[in-house]
């Protein structure tokens, strides 16, 4: 028996089982030039989420998906279900159009655009008006109940409910004309409405409310595919090492790296600060508990530990660690891209701020691609920016030629399934069909039905002409009759046209006579 | 106090082979479940009718596509759930060199 040594540690019971739950993050309030953008992005998304089932089109809802009627408006356009391949071609644009903005300018839709962010920022919005900033938050959790947390507390989860309810009732909206929803609330309400308006506010409270970022972490695969699309060119996050380590803090007065002798840091020297500062961080870092420390944990490096630095040796980062607080999935930024990192770029408006006060220039962390962080050239037009842009283009383009050119009417026949064919008197022979005409339009129209067919096969009864209401399905049976010794198959064409000859459908068939 | 920063216990990753049996393999078991439920109830060519009335599909083909339909489901839900019990670390990785 060899005498291998088994490295047995305890795991200490300070909440740190490595099956801890995970801890709460308090993110700090910032302002800056990406925030206002994230403010214009929730009023403008959230507003339209809010505001178009109210809206009016032609005297009917603007957005409304009538699922019992089995039809989408959405302001002049109408879908049917067989406008399904429309649906699905707008769900692949919708892929692109992320593939094709993520390799240009990184995660923009987890930044700005996803509901899960979007929402959550109003949560959180309301949060800090009950509750307080970062560090109230934090210290309400820890103390006891009182009076004070009471009333804090509820207030919060009473404006968390009336908004999630609200988004709830919203949401059943686009499904059920909200004017008629909003008249029979709550008690007139059907059941399944009732289901989803609660349904629906409780995802909401849920997922804004309590489950946040580790919505992002655990639960979002484009967290995890987003990298296939990222390469050195792509705009990120970022924080500039050179520029930044060995972080320390320092009296002020001393000037940014950038007008002292000492200069940007030769970058195997500056990521290998970062490394270590990452495995032994200072007490100021080790306060914040920043997660996503396995982004430098390379298997089989060990990291020791930094040694004291000089004043004059300091980079501009002051490790306030306030990029850290104010992150809202809490990972420290200056370990590098890291899947956590949503790119909501509070870090860059915090970190501006704390250098201005410094008096250093801004940007110690940016919005910036990997390249120019490691002083190359970058590149925006590469082969995969072409690659998607060409097929999100054409798709864009198809798609609107497709929705344009859709024919207003649809024409279906349905053969008889009981008998192939039918022997009548006069030694005639009848097949029986169903004919069903769509009129997609939303005005009345009227058809003419006739028949191209060899021989003498006939539509009995001769060409028709039918009136379709706006929108109606109609559903006619036809025969056609023949000569019995018209044999085996033959193929006919009902014709279907619109009197304004607006629009025409020719829909093949079968007509069978007697084998043999 | 803890230190978090210390990188905790990932598994390595796991063989090709099993990765794919762990993927393949409950949802061939799932897809074959409700294949049976599904058809016990629901006559494929009843199926067919309601939807593409002009094709032609024996019973055993449409038992067919029903099953492989399942299994696409299934095993897009096992490589989904997969894909998210991947460890961190599979995913942060530094961006690849240009060429």
């Amino acid at each position: 028996m060899s005498s291998k040594h088994i490295p047995v540690e305890l795991v200490d019971a300070g909440g740190n089982s490595f099956y801890a739950s995970e801890r709460k993050i308090y993110p700090r309030d910032v302002s800056g030039r990406f925030q206002t953008w994230r403010k214009i992005a929730v009023v403008v998304l959230l507003g339209m989420f809010y505001v178009f089932p109210w809206l009016r089109w032609d005297g009917r809802q603007a957005v409304l998906f009538d699922l019992p009627a089995r039809k989408f408006y959405i302001f002049w356009l109408n879908f049917w279900p067989q406008d399904f391949v429309f649906l699905a071609m707008l769900l692949m644009i919708a892929g692109l159009a992320l593939f094709f903005f993520t390799t240009i300018a990184g995660r923009l839709w987890c930044g700005y655009a996803c509901p899960q962010t979007v929402w959550t920022e109003v949560f959180l919005w309301m949060e800090q008006w009950t509750e307080g900033d970062r560090g109230r938050r934090m210290k309400l959790d820890a103390a006891p109940w009182s009076r004070d947390k009471l009333l804090r507390k509820g207030s919060k989860h009473a404006l968390w409910l009336l908004f999630a309810l609200w988004t709830g009732f919203t949401f059943v909206g686009f499904f059920t004309p909200i004017t008629q929803l909003a008249a029979r609330a709550p008690f007139e309400w059907g059941g399944w409405e009732t289901f989803w308006v609660l349904f629906y506010a409780l995802a909401t409270w849920g997922n804004a409310g309590f489950l946040r970022e580790q919505v992002c972490k655990y639960m979002c695969p484009y967290a995890r595919f987003q990298s296939a699309m990222f390469d050195r060119n792509t705009l990120i996050i970022a924080y500039d090492p050179m520029r930044g380590e060995p972080r320390g803090p320092r009296k002020r007065g001393m000037d940014s790296v950038l007008e002292r002798a000492r200069g940007l840091l030769e970058q195997s020297t500056a990521y290998d600060y970062v490394f270590r500062a990452a495995h032994h961080p200072t007490a100021a870092d080790a306060a914040v508990q920043a997660r996503g420390g396995t982004a430098i944990a390379d298997v089989g490096l060990k990291a020791e530990p930094l040694p004291k630095f000089e004043t004059e040796q300091l980079g501009d980062c002051i490790d306030c660690t306030i990029c850290v607080q104010v992150c809202p999935t809490g990972i420290d930024i200056r370990n590098g891209l890291q899947y956590e990192c949503i790119a909501c770029g509070a870090c860059i408006d915090a970190c501006d701020e704390v250098m201005d006060k410094m008096g250093y220039p801004l940007g110690l962390i940016r919005y910036s691609t990997q390249n120019a962080i490691d002083g190359k050239p970058t590149r925006v037009l590469r082969p995969r920016v072409f690659v998607y842009g060409l097929l999100l283009l054409s798709l864009c383009v198809g798609w609107m030629w497709g929705v344009g050119h859709r024919s207003p009417l649809i024409a279906e026949v349905l053969r008889d399934r009981n008998a192939l064919y039918r022997v009548v008197a006069d030694d005639q022979v009848e097949n029986s069909y169903t004919l069903k005409i769509v009129n997609k339009e939303v005005k009345a129209q009227q058809y003419r039905i006739s028949l191209l067919a060899p021989h003498d096969i006939e539509l009995s009864g001769g060409s028709r002409i039918v009136d379709a209401a706006a929108e109606e399905v109609l559903t006619l049976p036809l025969t056609l009759s023949a000569d019995d010794d018209v044999e085996g198959k033959n193929k006919v064409t009902f014709v279907v046209e619109s009197i304004d000859g607006q629009a025409r459908q020719e829909v093949p068939s079968s007509f069978f006579g007697p084998v043999e | 106090m803890t230190d978090f920063t210390e990188p905790r216990f990932d598994h390595p990753p796991r063989s090709m082979s099993q990765r794919l049996g762990a993927i393949l393999w409950p949802s061939f078991f799932s897809a074959g479940v409700a294949t049976m439920v599904f058809f016990a109830f629901v006559d494929p060519l009843a199926l067919r009718d309601m939807t593409f009335p002009e094709v032609s599909v024996t019973r055993e083909l449409g038992y067919t596509i029903g099953f492989f339909m399942f299994w696409l489901a299934t095993a897009g839900s096992s490589l989904f759930t997969w894909i998210l019990l991947r460890p961190a670390a599979r995913f942060n990785k530094p961006l690849p060199p240009e060429k």
